[in-house]
């Protein structure tokens, strides 16, 4: 690959914010150089509603960026994120067709077409297909069966889909701004790249990205994303519950809940009030602490419960040791990572971006537009690198990004 | 995450969503974009095919370019080869003698724009183009005036001599032009030739006769074929050029009048007379449609079936002038112009 950098640019188009980074990548590595938000409009719950006001925001974003950057993006990796998305399994298994038994690159990639090949209804499209690893007799085998002996090889894909037209509305938001949309990455797979180690993701994580108007979901196990998912529920709603409940503004509910909620209900002294402003100021009023924590809390405990409930089976204290990580906007309401360690029953921390990652780029906010980069580019080398020379520079950058 | 672990959708995928939008659906930065992204398609096309076309001709240099330049420059020039739409192949040692190259000359060494000067400067020589086609032979390629008539003029220290005459007035001595070819072209007089060194300086408003003589000669080869020579005395102060014919007489013609008609009555006016077996000694064509005839001899009216024109009466011969129409049925009272 040449040493001519490429300006890559990553776009989450959330429900409340819309953000763009911009990284330069030279073939070997990958700098963040501008970034650029902007108050999202025209979309709920992660889903295009309003065409002109969402492109609006978005291109406002980009500019930023570009203007923060000084350089011109050339193509985008775009977050999506969604009630629509949904997951499934569907695995295959062949027989070894060799005498001697010795699996080669055709048995692999016959099992691997099969395990794909799950047709989907009408106006549902292919947006990741996850392979878990593969196995051998029942042998579970973690990188490449090619050259082993076996009689029979298994695999297994998740395979996530989306609806056409809520993917195709959030490219056309892109191609608006005449850039092409490289790779299309679920976003819950974006943050929870960022926030979780490989080593974490091969003892058993689960990634919790609660934004303000969907909560995406990663389980990692053997090291790969094993289920993934989107809960149309968010911050949003927090506020929406508290609103209807003290009957208060979206404005007002949003800065209480910003002051004053918790996912853990702290409080003990049901008569302890606090201010709706705090300065004094005509029409600022006064509300039960107590009640703010109960009705923030209990939607809290409901989200997290909604999210263990979709995972099923897939989830359970012995399969996912290192926890859960949280992040999005809303895994900044204090007590919510006790909250989630008491549902699901295991451990759980907020997450954290890299230590590489610039200060000012820390912030859950900008977590899954850093995974955007780093998944994406990996992606790419993944794809544009030959089958046999793995060993090269584009999987030096593999490297990079799964040490991360 | 280990990479590996990804592969692109078999089966549709998002990939399958069509990423054109339309113009219209882009905000005003994606136009942008999109005419800046356009604009730097176009130029690089511009720029690579620059560079193609500009292989392409270093190739053809190099295919003429023998393969160790250097060599030829020490190469002498052979005899230039000449090339023409004219007349001047005719002398072959003409270009040589013109172009003067120094003995042993070399390609390299040649100015082609000092040599370009020398050939332009024979008024015969319209354009020249001289290429040097390595590694020893000069090609020229010329384009000649064409003569429209001559004149008689003097070079310092010389003879009275013919000189030609091109549309554009430029004077010059015609090399390589046949005798009979010459014959056929009329005389300029009276003229007074301005010096430029050797030669001479162009004739001024000789765009006006090139247009007459050229029209004649179209039109009504049989009377220009009587054309002698041509005046531009009165060019300038009468706006009329006269021509004077084989037979002596004068046809004056209008310089700001369509040459076709003129002609065209002229040649009309010629029909009649000659069917009347009368002698003209002038004929103007300038007065728009009034052609005026002034005849050698008065005209004897043709006598009627059965009479001889012997028997005229001398009473008729007085009544008749040398100014009366010389065609058409007219009285004698008539004036002296008829309209055709």
């Amino acid at each position: 690959m040449s040493s001519k950098p490429t300006f890559i640019g990553a776009v989450e188009i959330g429900t409340s914010k819309v953000t763009a980074l911009i990284g330069e990548y030279n073939g070997r590595e990958l700098a963040i150089i501008g970034r650029g938000e902007c108050a999202s409009r025209g979309v709920i719950k992660g889903a295009v509603v309003d065409y002109k006001a969402a492109s609006d925001c978005t291109h406002s974003a980009l500019e930023l960026a570009e203007r923060d950057a000084g350089e011109r993006i050339e193509l985008v990796f775009l977050a999506q994120t969604g009630g629509h998305l949904e997951g499934f399994y569907n695995e295959a298994a062949v027989n070894v067709k060799s005498a001697d038994n010795m699996i080669d690159r055709d048995d692999i990639r016959t099992v691997c077409d099969l395990a794909k090949s799950k047709e989907l209804p009408a106006g549902r499209m292919v947006v990741h297909n996850i392979r878990r690893p593969f196995r051998v007799d029942g042998r579970l085998v973690p990188t490449s069966p090619e050259n082993l002996v076996g009689q029979k090889l298994e695999v297994g894909y998740w395979n996530v889909h989306g609806q056409e037209q809520r993917l195709a509305d959030n490219i056309h938001v892109i191609r608006g701004f005449n850039l092409e949309v490289r790779e299309l990455v679920l976003a819950g797979l974006a943050s929870g790249h960022m926030i979780t180690t490989a080593e974490e993701r091969q003892n058993g994580v689960l990634a919790v990205d609660i934004g303000a108007g969907t909560t995406d979901f990663v389980l990692y196990r053997d090291g790969v994303a094993h289920t993934t998912g989107v809960v149309p529920v968010g911050g949003t709603h927090l506020t929406n519950d508290l609103s209807l409940g003290l009957r208060l503004t979206e404005g007002q509910a949003e800065k209480l809940k910003l002051r004053h909620g918790r996912a853990i209900l702290q409080a003990r002294d049901k008569t302890e009030k606090v201010w709706l402003d705090g300065n004094f100021a005509i029409g600022d009023r006064q509300f039960p602490r107590y009640a703010i924590e109960q009705i923030t809390s209990a939607r809290t405990w409901e989200l997290l419960e909604v999210v263990k409930k979709k995972l099923g089976h897939a989830f359970s204290a012995d399969t996912c040791q290192a926890g859960v990580v949280l992040t999005g906007g809303t895994a900044k309401l204090p007590g919510i990572a006790e909250c989630a360690a008491q549902v699901f029953g295991v451990p759980a921390h907020l997450g954290e971006a890299p230590a590489w990652v610039a200060e000012n780029l820390r912030e859950p906010g900008y977590h899954t537009a850093l995974g955007l980069l780093y998944y994406g580019v990996s992606a790419q080398g993944e794809k544009s690198a030959p089958s046999r020379r793995k060993a090269g520079f584009l999987h030096s950058v593999s490297r990079l990004f799964a040490t991360s | 995450m280990r990479l590996d672990t990804h592969h692109t959708p078999a089966a549709r995928s998002w990939r399958d969503i069509p990423q054109p939008v339309k113009p219209r659906a882009m905000s005003r930065e994606g136009r942008r974009r999109l005419v800046w992204s356009t604009l730097r398609f176009l130029i690089a096309v511009s720029v690579l095919a620059g560079v193609a076309v500009g292989g392409w001709q270093v190739t053809l240099a190099l295919r003429e370019n023998p393969r160790n330049a250097p060599a030829v420059a020490a190469v002498p020039v052979s005899a230039p080869k000449l090339e023409t739409d004219g007349f001047l192949a005719a002398d072959p040692r003409w270009l040589a003698r013109t172009l003067a190259l120094p003995k042993n000359a070399t390609l390299m060494g040649l100015d082609l724009e000092q040599l370009r000067d020398r050939l332009l400067a024979q008024g015969q020589v319209n354009t020249a183009v001289l290429t040097k086609i390595f590694p020893a032979t000069l090609k020229v390629r010329v384009t000649e005036r064409s003569p429209i008539a001559r004149v008689m003029a003097q070079v310092a220290g010389g003879k009275p001599q013919a000189f030609l005459v091109a549309r554009d007035g430029v004077v010059f001595a015609g090399i390589g032009y046949e005798a009979e070819l010459l014959n056929t072209l009329p005389w300029l007089e009276p003229l007074k030739l301005a010096r430029d060194g050797d030669g001479f300086l162009p004739i001024s408003g000789m765009g006006v006769v090139a247009e007459l003589l050229g029209k004649a000669k179209l039109e009504a080869e049989h009377l220009y074929a009587t054309w002698r020579v041509v005046s531009l005395a009165r060019l300038n102060t009468d706006a009329e050029i006269d021509v004077r014919t084989a037979s002596g007489a004068t046809v004056v013609f209008s310089a700001t009048s369509d040459y076709f008609s003129q002609i065209a009555n002229l040649d009309l006016a010629m029909d009649k007379l000659t069917a009347q077996g009368a002698v003209f000694k002038r004929i103007n064509l300038a007065n728009g449609r009034d052609v005026t005839v002034t005849m050698d001899q008065p005209i004897v009216p043709i006598a009627p079936a059965g009479k001889s024109t012997s028997a005229a009466t001398p009473a008729a011969r007085k009544a008749a002038t040398p100014h009366l129409p010389a065609f058409g049925n007219f009285s004698t009272n008539s004036k002296t112009t008829r309209e055709f």
